[in-house]
């Protein structure tokens, strides 16, 4: 019979929307965690997949030496695809012209990821490539034809073989993004490789196999090929590591959605919590009269569990369907918008979203269940009879314990989770100080206003205890809302400066001292925006504090070096591009040691990343030698680099009167609009040792995956926002049934209904002010964590913030304090009395 | 004796020391007798309903209903002898909001496990007038129509009992003597023991027994004949 009752009574108020609070606040956590999850996991699988394109590949394992081909076999009989790349450098002789090149000579399948292009022109018109070049053939970079002043259809020498240049190569989708070292490129097919002769025992030579396929494989590939790798010989790369500002910029947008993502769980989790409580509280009646009936407290237990139940299933039904829906469509959109499609995701949203619905419902209402079961029948003659309430402790363990279980179920870094509790918990604590705080005040300067004013103030004074626990959702819900907000802001501002409009596509290289003139009055003619002109000096390391650099450490090189062995360093293995500079670059920020000034003594300032590699401190003398020039400098500073803007940026700065006299080319980028792009000829006709490099592919792909991404994130926005308020329309709508018996009383009274509506207007107005004041001085604090700790930014005030809280929190709150008391203030009195009864 | 209390007292702890709401009480209700106990506001009655009813506890002496005495049982035992012997009409009819007023009257004999409860619980809206107005919902009905369905809830599962507390204390004079007399008939019907509080003179005067309380103490009309 139990069940009947049970159904009955959810059927029946499912119909008068009595529960309409708190269906929509677990519809929303459900539709908010499965939408997100699902639409953070599609778009991150879109993501990697385009960013794989950086790599040709899903993964890329490289060594110095040949590849074990049995770990091809394995790759290949778990249906991972794979090819196979080759690259070294070597020079190309057409006519009597030699250049230095980067040649790659691949296999079948080549890219795996990405697409190649190739044209007719140099810097010209491009299409994407159909297949490789055929035995006897080479596609070449764009900078070569310039170079060695090819035609289509010339014939270049590489080695001991011969090439017919049948394309321009234009796009490589792992061109890498290494600007002083790699010559142009030159792509051959691997079969021909052995005949150029140029792959010797001791050549400077890189073996890439490429391997590409589903996630999971990968993964298990890579457990399996991992514990046979030799650290020191073998890399095994995927597209998250390395610190291209593309990986960064990911791993940046990866931490805003997942914390977006918790505080829009825990907000959605925050109104079922306040919901639960409001929907046992209407229940007190209800039990009291079923037992007074009659109805013994198993009976009623099975009959509000089964109600819960099926409201939470129902709930989290339309959630899923409503998540769903909405993905689908934003991802719809998102496809359209980029042209392309994202892969589908798996079922782990789905069970993760049903999870968070079923968690928060059971566990926020285990308590004010418990209370509501234990509602004593003499209630039916007492109303003011709510039970112990000697189980609070459980309740605030519940309720604690279950935000804590979804952060973890949700981020699966207990680091985060706690941190994210503890400091949600003492902000809470914060808030409620600090809330009663100014109620207090409030009350004192309210004495002083006039009659709706004056009952507002002391309206909120009364209901502190209550007004101060509401207060704390307001300003929770305010500040979780704003921190979204900022940190998005903060983010799409961060990218776009890296990547600014006029950010530069062409690098041009090879620029000879005595065009450096010539070259600027050109820019500057012609109006065109370029960095200024760096000079290079090739150069290598070779030793640091005495003991010289190896190409790698070997059991050999060790034995070699005796007690000296723990000081042996693997160099760079290849020349690097020194260069002079009198002042610190832009984006460059002096960690240790400091700039030089006026000290015209010889030094140098390291990368703080190649100095971490290379266990370099400040006052270790290196050794250089520059076309066998051997001379040895002190590192004065360590330097941090954001790789991420597109300028030339160094390892090694020495100050001028170091390098000055050793011969030096010079480099710069510039910024060069698309349909000027014919200007490029013209304008670099005069130098013709000069290179250019195209950034554009680069830049764009960039520009395509934070334009994605910022998509995503104003999403998660919304999403966040329709929570809050949800919140904060659960708060109010508890509030109101503790106001109505006050209201009833003041209008009996004869209070006009205009002085009750604004009375209560204005008491939301304040708290909403006050809730909007704490939670942006919440917020503020709150993103000087997060912006340093967890994002890798630089701190900043938000001073706007601090008019848009208190504003934003008296508007909405205000708003919605009025609009549900506007209800009940034109129920006429009579009407009031008896919903009262 | 179908009701029976001895040395009955109820006492409540305040700020200023124990408060005696009801003094030491024996009471005599035989099956079938119709008893209204009156008194002023604040004078203990509806105290001593909550007592007999087994709502409440008593501080000290014994509740004897149907010769079970209550004290001796837990919430559990007590919530049983409800369900199988009394019914409850309240002065704020206490409908469950939700449910409409063929489920409010069935609601009793569900909790008791009645597999007809449908059944009799029309035909007692049927008695009551309202065989209408099944499916409306409490603020769908007026005041005197709901306190109707009170009525026919109290009666569904036919107990020995009936406890009325205010049963018209909410209702115009005009509706109230209708419910009134519908109270009286049905109580008649059935042969049920009513047990009223009011302080409606007129109301009490229809009752076979009339109980004045007053500061917790409680003395009987010897002189009223209904």
């Amino acid at each position: 019979m139990w069940h009947k009752i049970s159904w009955r009574l959810l059927r029946q108020e499912l119909k008068r929307g009595e529960l309409t609070i708190m269906a929509a606040a677990i519809v929303l956590s459900v539709t908010a965690v499965l939408s997100l999850s699902l639409f953070t996991e599609r778009l991150q699988a879109g993501l990697t997949a385009r960013s794989a394109e950086f790599l040709a590949a899903d993964r890329v394992l490289s060594s110095r030496r040949t590849i074990d081909p049995s770990w091809i076999e394995e790759a290949e009989s778990r249906g991972l695809q794979t090819a196979n790349r080759v690259v070294f450098n070597s020079m190309a002789f057409h006519d009597d012209a030699l250049a230095l090149i980067d040649v790659k000579a691949v296999s079948d399948g080549y890219p795996l990821r990405g697409e190649l292009r190739t044209g007719e022109q140099p810097f010209g018109d491009d299409e994407p490539a159909q297949g490789l070049p055929a035995a006897g053939e080479a596609w070449v970079a764009s900078a070569l034809f310039q170079e060695l002043a090819l035609e289509l259809g010339d014939v270049i020498d590489i080695g001991e073989s011969s090439f017919t240049v049948t394309r321009v190569l234009t796009y490589e989708p792992d061109v890498g993004f290494s600007v002083f070292t790699d010559s142009p490129n030159v792509l051959i097919n691997d079969s021909e490789l052995e005949a150029t002769g140029l792959i010797q025992q001791g050549s400077r030579v890189r073996f890439n196999v490429l391997f590409a396929g589903e996630a999971d494989a990968l993964n298990d590939y890579g457990e399996w090929l991992l514990p046979q790798l030799n650290e020191a010989t073998h890399d095994w790369r995927s597209v998250e590591d390395g610190d291209s500002a593309l990986a960064r910029s990911l791993r940046r947008a990866e931490r805003f959605m997942m914390l977006a993502s918790l505080l829009g769980v825990v907000l959605a989790a925050t109104a079922v919590a306040v919901a639960a409580q409001r929907y046992c509280q209407r229940n007190y009646d209800v039990v009291a009269i079923f037992k007074t009936l009659g109805g013994d407290k198993r009976q009623i237990q099975k009959i509000f569990i089964l109600h819960l139940f099926l409201l939470s299933m129902i709930s989290i039904g339309v959630g899923l369907a409503l998540g769903w829906i909405i993905q689908a469509t934003v991802i719809g959109f998102v496809a359209e918008y980029l042209g392309q499609t994202l892969p589908a995701a798996g079922w782990q949203p789905y069970l993760l979203a049903s999870a968070t619905g079923f968690v928060s419902a059971l566990m926020f209402t285990l308590y004010p269940l418990l209370r509501l079961i234990q509602i004593p029948p003499l209630r039916v003659l007492n109303r003011d009879m709510t039970g112990s309430d000697s189980l609070q402790w459980l309740h605030w363990i519940a309720s604690g314990g279950t935000v804590y279980a979804l952060l973890l179920i949700y981020s699966q870094q207990w680091m985060l989770s706690t941190a994210l509790f503890v400091g949600g918990a003492l902000a809470a604590v914060l808030l409620l100080v600090v809330g009663r705080l100014f109620i207090r005040v409030s009350r004192q300067a309210g004495m002083q206003a006039g009659s709706a004013w004056r009952l507002a103030m002391a309206g909120l004074q009364r209901r502190a205890q209550a007004n101060s626990v509401q207060m704390l959702s307001f300003s929770t819900a305010i500040m979780l809302l704003l921190l979204v907000l900022a940190l998005r802001n903060e983010l799409l501002a961060d990218w776009q400066e890296q990547l600014p409009d006029d950010a530069p596509n062409y690098f041009v290289i090879n620029v000879a001292k005595e065009d450096v003139d010539e070259l600027a009055t050109r820019f500057e003619e012609r109006a065109i925006e370029s960095t200024d002109l760096y000079p290079i000096v090739p150069g290598r390391m070779t030793a640091v504090n005495g003991v010289p650099v190896v190409d790698e450490v070997t059991k050999e090189a060790q034995a070699e070096a005796g007690d000296k062995a723990s000081e042996l360093r693997e160099g760079f293995g290849r020349e690097l591009s020194l260069t002079w500079r009198d002042t610190l670059p832009e984006n460059n920020t002096v960690l240790t040691g400091s700039w030089w000034g006026d000290n015209a003594e010889p030094q140098v300032s390291v990368e703080s990343e190649v100095a971490e590699r290379m266990r370099l401190q400040v006052g270790d003398e290196l050794e250089f030698n520059i076309g066998g020039n051997v001379f040895t400098v002190p590192v004065t500073s360590i330097r941090s680099v954001n790789w991420g803007t597109l300028q030339p940026n160094f390892y090694m700065i020495f100050n001028t009167e170091t390098l000055e006299d050793f011969p030096a080319t010079f480099i710069s980028s510039f910024r060069l609009d698309n349909e000027r792009k014919n200007e490029l000829f013209d304008l670099f006709r005069p130098f013709p040792q000069v290179s250019l490099i195209d950034l554009d592919a680069i830049t764009e792909q960039l520009r395509e995956v934070i334009s994605q991404v910022s998509l995503a994130i104003g999403f998660v926005l919304v999403l966040v926002l329709i929570a809050g308020v949800l919140v904060l329309l659960a708060q109010v709508q508890a509030s109101m049934e503790e106001r109505q018996k006050e209201l009833v009383i003041l209008r009996t009274l004869g209070a006009p209904s205009k002085l009750l509506s604004r009375s209560v207007s204005y008491e939301f107005i304040i708290l909403g002010a006050i809730s909007g004041l704490i939670a942006t001085l919440a917020m503020e604090l709150a993103l000087l964590i997060l912006q340093t700790q967890v994002f890798d930014m630089d701190a900043n005030f938000h001073w706007r913030f601090w008019v848009i809280g208190p504003l934003a929190g008296a508007a909405v709150v205000g708003t919605m304090g009025s609009l549900a008391c506007r209800r009940l203030v034109r129920r006429n009195t009579a009407q009031l009395i008896r919903k009262l009864a | 004796m179908l009701i029976q209390t001895t040395q009955l007292r109820k006492d409540v702890q305040t700020t200023d020391g124990i408060l005696h709401i009801l003094q030491p009480i024996d009471l005599q209700i035989a099956a079938g007798e119709t008893v209204a106990i009156v008194g002023a506001s604040g004078s203990g009655k509806s105290t001593l309903l909550s007592l007999l009813a087994g709502l409440d506890l008593a501080s000290s002496g014994d509740v004897l209903i149907d010769n079970v005495k209550l004290s001796e049982l837990d919430e559990e035992q007590r919530a049983k002898v409800r369900a199988d012997k009394i019914g409850f009409i309240f002065q704020s009819f206490l409908l469950i909001p939700s449910l409409t007023a063929l489920e409010n009257v069935m609601l009793p004999a569900e909790l008791a496990g009645n597999r007809n409860a449908e059944q009799q619980a029309r035909e007692l809206l049927g008695k009551v007038g309202l065989a209408e107005r099944l499916k409306h919902y409490p603020n769908q009905l007026s005041g005197g129509e709901q306190q109707r369905v009170a009525i026919a809830r109290a009666f569904v599962g036919t107990p020995k009992i009936l406890f009325a507390d205010e049963p018209t204390g909410n209702l115009d004079s005009n509706t109230g003597h209708k419910v009134e007399d519908l109270l009286f008939e049905m109580n008649r019907e059935s042969g049920t023991t009513l047990v009223m509080v009011t302080h409606d003179n007129t109301l009490a005067a229809r009752c076979q027994r009339i109980l004045r309380m007053d500061a917790g103490q409680l003395t009987e009309d010897q002189q009223h004949v209904a």
